[in-house]
């Protein structure tokens, strides 16, 4: 009869073991949130990824090929006189059943370099060469070409890599033989000539050394981007960057004081490359 | 009158073009036309110094409208003096914007789409069916009567300045055989100084002319017309030889001086005035926040060097500008809380007053980091232009834009527009295809710069830089004058052969010298220089010039002999980072005379190709000597030498540059 025996004699305060608190329920509703919360996160990422692939094609060579001519056509379905350009023309075009943004970038050495700001946005790159002059001055096309190849080459690889289009526009400048029409004349040419260059420039950069830059340890003083499968030499089609088209186009050019009765015609002339976009 | 008028946008696109004669309107499509010369030269490159372009034959003046990025341009025959254009011009542009300015906006806006969502499909749509011969309808005639209507008021203005001419004549009467016409004008002289001056004047010009006529001399004859020329309208010849209306007659030092001469020209003491003395602002000689500190000795000791913590210099400057830009506010504005709100809602538009300051500041600032004046004058005007009228939108305050499109400028001045792989132009021409009889002819190189910027020391650095990459090279001492500089290249091509490449330990067969001694004509040392290479299998000669300074005619002449007689692949310009303003002024002359002197000598007109800087090591961050140089020229900046090594010898990089430029 002890009463501090009944008084001690407390409930010992249970100490739940955490293993208790993991009832089925809560674990079916916990892991039901969780993987809710995975999926939602799942699909912001692949959107994000999706957004990132860009939805602009880039009008980009080198001075006097015609870029903003193309650009004119494509955007407002007419060819507008043009001038040199001093700044980058954004604008959007509607094809059937798609719209991208065009840009069209100027191409004087100075200021060429503004391409890479779109580069992030780009789904298709269009390097319009002049083909009627491409064989003077070849060198100086190459080397704009070995920039965009590079800027495409050093794209982070999460990035999904911009196709890349070789325009040899103005070929209706060059006169029809009986093998082959005036744009695959252009083709041919601009292709063997850029090959040419580009191979030179492949060539002298290997096996050379260079001179570092000012500044940033570390930063390439060398320009890369001309890396191709088989024995090294450079061609199109073994380029390592992914693949590139060549097309030949031409634009008619009238006077905007001119009657305008033939709007249809000039969009004809850019058919290959308006076609290559509908495939992108 | 005109050749060519054309608006256009500034991403590439014409709005409207006349062309008025059938050349003008052939070259208008090719990349030759006058308004493309001048948007691929002149606008491009920033190098604009007044508002005149000239080209071809062509003179062509230009005007900006800045809001909406368009481009007004007339072209039209140098020889003609047209006194309409700059009129022309601003009432094109305020006609043109007035008239279509819906139009216009709506383009504009079309040509900025920042995304696909940005156009809406209706109006993309919209604008694929735009017909722009019929936006521009009415302005054709608009154009006409403009222009018919300046030149109806210039061919006034002149036939109202011919007319005065015979009215005008008081003065001596046209030289006459007849001495008895001298009298005739005395009664009406009074006696003042300048009628004194004139009526001698008047008696020479009788005298020599009589002279010029009996002798028959060419001489006389060229006498008599500029003495008729000093007396305007004496004549009924000086009518055709008028210039337009604004040119002052030239004074020639053969006449006695006229009273206002004499009393500017008069610069003894008594001129100085005394209030001079009070308008010396003292405060500007002295900044009090530098001052040093007085010890107690009563010494005078100055003030330790700090380094200071980076600091925007335009919000310093703008800090210390405040309080004077908020007292000037105008009152019919609200003033600074109006530009807030203005700003906010993206529509405040830049005015000359709100950039003067911010173009200050900032032309202060590149000439503190060692930009010649006349250079940081021309780049803070030019950016000055391209930014009145605009609209600043968003966030973005005056200043971050001014640095905005400073930054652009500076980079567009200092990208090259060549290229700068001396590799790549050695090795093309190395193996270009050749008629199978001749040898192929080195690759050449020539440097030339002034005393004592390190030609020799660079010359060097670049040989050893061709020879790590195999080719054989040959220097040639074409410095002939200065005592040991065939010793010291002597010295350098020691230490170049003994340092081995890829495993080699020496590079005696790489690279020679050629020398012939002291004294000798530096031409002929070089012709026989690249003989001696392309006869012994050499890749490349590098040819090392005397320095002179850049107006000792005698020695620029001898320098562009020894271009034109070699016609080196690369000319090579070398200066240091240290120079200030001298740099625009070397350049200028360097390049000129090579021009002017080769080209009369028959060959092809020859400039500098490139520039190497020097002594980069020694200017911190102060390498405003790069823009200068590359301002003047146009021509890129090959090398950069950095110390006194073999490798001291690097490339620029452009974004580096612009950085420590604007950085503070």
């Amino acid at each position: 009869m002890d009463p501090t025996e009944d008084s001690m004699h407390v409930p010992e305060p249970e100490v739940l073991s955490l293993a208790t608190l993991f009832t089925p329920q809560f674990l079916v509703l916990s892991s039901l949130a969780v993987a809710v919360i995975l999926l939602a996160v799942v699909a912001f990422v692949s959107r994000r990824k999706s957004n990132l692939r860009g939805d602009a094609l880039l009008l980009v060579g080198p001075p006097d090929a015609g870029k903003t001519a193309i650009f004119s056509s494509l955007v407002y379905r007419q060819t507008l006189p043009s001038h040199t350009s001093m700044q980058p023309n954004v604008s959007s075009m509607h094809l059937q059943d798609k719209s991208l943004r065009v840009v069209d970038v100027p191409g004087h050495p100075r200021i060429r370099d503004q391409f890479r700001e779109y580069m992030t946005d780009a789904q298709g790159i269009a390097f319009v060469v002049d083909s009627s002059t491409v064989s003077r001055n070849g060198a100086v096309v190459a080397e704009h070409l070995h920039q965009i190849l590079h800027a495409i080459a050093s794209l982070p690889p999460s990035r999904p890599t911009p196709a890349l289009i070789i325009v040899a526009h103005k070929a209706d400048l060059l006169k029809s033989t009986a093998q082959a029409t005036p744009g695959q004349l252009a083709v041919n040419r601009a292709r063997a000539i850029l090959e040419r260059e580009l191979e030179k420039r492949r060539a002298s950069q290997a096996g050379g050394v260079g001179i570092e830059g000012l500044g940033a340890e570390g930063a390439e003083s060398e320009m890369g981007g001309l890396e191709c499968s088989g024995n090294g030499e450079f061609r199109f089609d073994a380029w390592e960057g992914g693949e590139i088209v060549f097309v030949g186009t031409s634009v008619n050019t009238k006077q905007t004081n001119g009657v305008v009765d033939e709007k249809s015609d000039d969009i004809d002339g850019l058919a290959p490359l308006v076609q290559w976009i509908e495939e992108l | 009158m005109l050749d060519l008028c054309s608006i256009s946008h500034k991403g590439g696109l014409v709005l409207w073009s006349r062309s008025f004669t059938p050349a003008a309107s052939q070259s208008v499509a090719s990349s030759a036309s006058p308004v493309n010369s001048l948007i691929r030269e002149a606008l491009i490159e920033g190098r604009t110094a007044e508002n005149k372009y000239e080209k071809d034959g062509y003179s062509v003046k230009w005007t900006f409208v800045n809001d909406l990025e368009l481009i007004f341009v007339v072209a039209y025959q140098r020889i003609l003096q047209l006194t309409y254009v700059d009129e022309l011009l601003a009432a094109l542009k305020t006609l043109f914007v007035k008239l279509f300015q819906p139009f216009l906006a709506t383009f504009v806006a079309s040509l900025h789409a920042a995304s696909t969502g940005a156009l809406s499909s209706n109006a993309s749509q919209a604008a694929a069916t735009w017909n722009f011969a019929k936006a521009f309808d009415g302005w054709d005639n608009v154009f006409d009567k403009l222009l018919r209507g300046l030149e109806d008021k210039a061919a006034q203005d002149r036939k109202t300045r011919v007319g005065h001419v015979p009215r005008s004549t008081v003065d001596p009467s046209p030289p006459s055989d007849d001495p008895s016409t001298i009298p005739l004008h005395d009664s009406e002289a009074s006696v003042d100084e300048q009628q004194i001056a004139r009526n001698v004047q008047a008696l020479k010009t009788r005298l020599r002319g009589r002279g010029g006529r009996m002798g028959k001399r060419g001489g006389g004859r060229a006498d008599i017309g500029s003495g008729r020329d000093s007396h305007p309208g004496s004549d009924s010849d000086t009518p055709t030889k008028r210039k337009p209306k604004g040119k002052a007659q030239r004074k020639w030092g053969d006449e006695a001086p006229s009273e206002s001469d004499m009393a500017s020209l008069n610069f003894s003491y008594e001129k100085i005035d005394s209030s001079d003395a009070g308008s010396l602002d003292l405060s500007a000689l002295v900044d009090k926040g530098s001052l040093g500190t007085r010890t107690q000795d009563g010494l005078y000791e100055v003030k330790d060097w700090e380094f200071s913590a980076a600091d925007d210099v335009i919000s310093r400057v703008i800090q210390d500008g405040a309080p004077s830009a908020k007292a000037s506010a105008t009152p019919g504005s609200l003033g600074a809380l109006g530009s807030i709100f203005a700003r906010l809602t993206g529509s405040k538009v830049l005015t000359e007053d709100d950039l003067k300051p911010v173009l200050e500041a900032m032309k202060q600032h590149l000439m503190k980091k060692n930009v010649a004046k006349e250079i940081a004058d021309k780049v803070c005007e030019g950016v000055g232009d391209g930014l009145v009228g605009k609209k600043v939108g968003g966030f973005q305050t005056t200043n971050a834009a001014v640095r905005q499109a400073l930054s652009n400028s500076l980079t567009r001045i200092l990208t090259p527009k060549t290229s700068t792989d001396l590799l790549l132009s050695i090795r093309t021409k190395l193996s270009s295809p050749l008629p199978s009889t001749q040898q192929r002819l080195p690759y050449s190189i020539t440097f030339v710069g002034v005393n004592g910027v390190g030609k020799s020391t660079n010359l060097s650095k670049v040989c050893f830089w061709l020879i790590q990459n195999g080719l054989r090279v040959l220097i040639a001492a074409c410095d002939t004058f200065r005592s040991g500089a065939v010793e010291q290249l002597r010295v350098h091509v020691r230490n170049l052969s003994m340092l081995g490449v890829n495993g080699a330990t020496n590079s005696k067969s790489r690279v020679e010298l050629y020398e012939r001694g002291y004294g000798k004509d530096a031409a002929g040392i070089a012709k026989e220089a690249i003989t001696y290479a392309r006869d012994n299998d050499f890749d490349v000669v590098l040819i090392d010039t005397a320095g002179r300074m850049q107006d000792n005619e005698p020695l620029m002449r001898a320098l562009a002999k020894l271009v034109a007689v070699n016609s080196p692949d690369k000319i090579i310009f070398v200066g240091e980072a240290l120079v200030g303003n001298e740099a625009v002024d070397q350049l200028t002359k360097f390049d000129r005379a090579l021009r002017d002197f080769s080209a009369s000598s028959g060959g092809r007109e020859r400039g500098i190709d490139g520039m190497l800087v020097t002594k980069w090591d020694t200017v911190d961050d102060k390498v405003g000597a790069a823009l200068s140089m590359t301002y003047v020229t146009g021509q890129p900046i090959i090398f950069v030498g950095c110390g006194q090594t073999y490798t001291d010898l690097r490339q620029l990089r452009v974004a580096n540059v612009v950085q420590a430029i604007l950085s503070d």
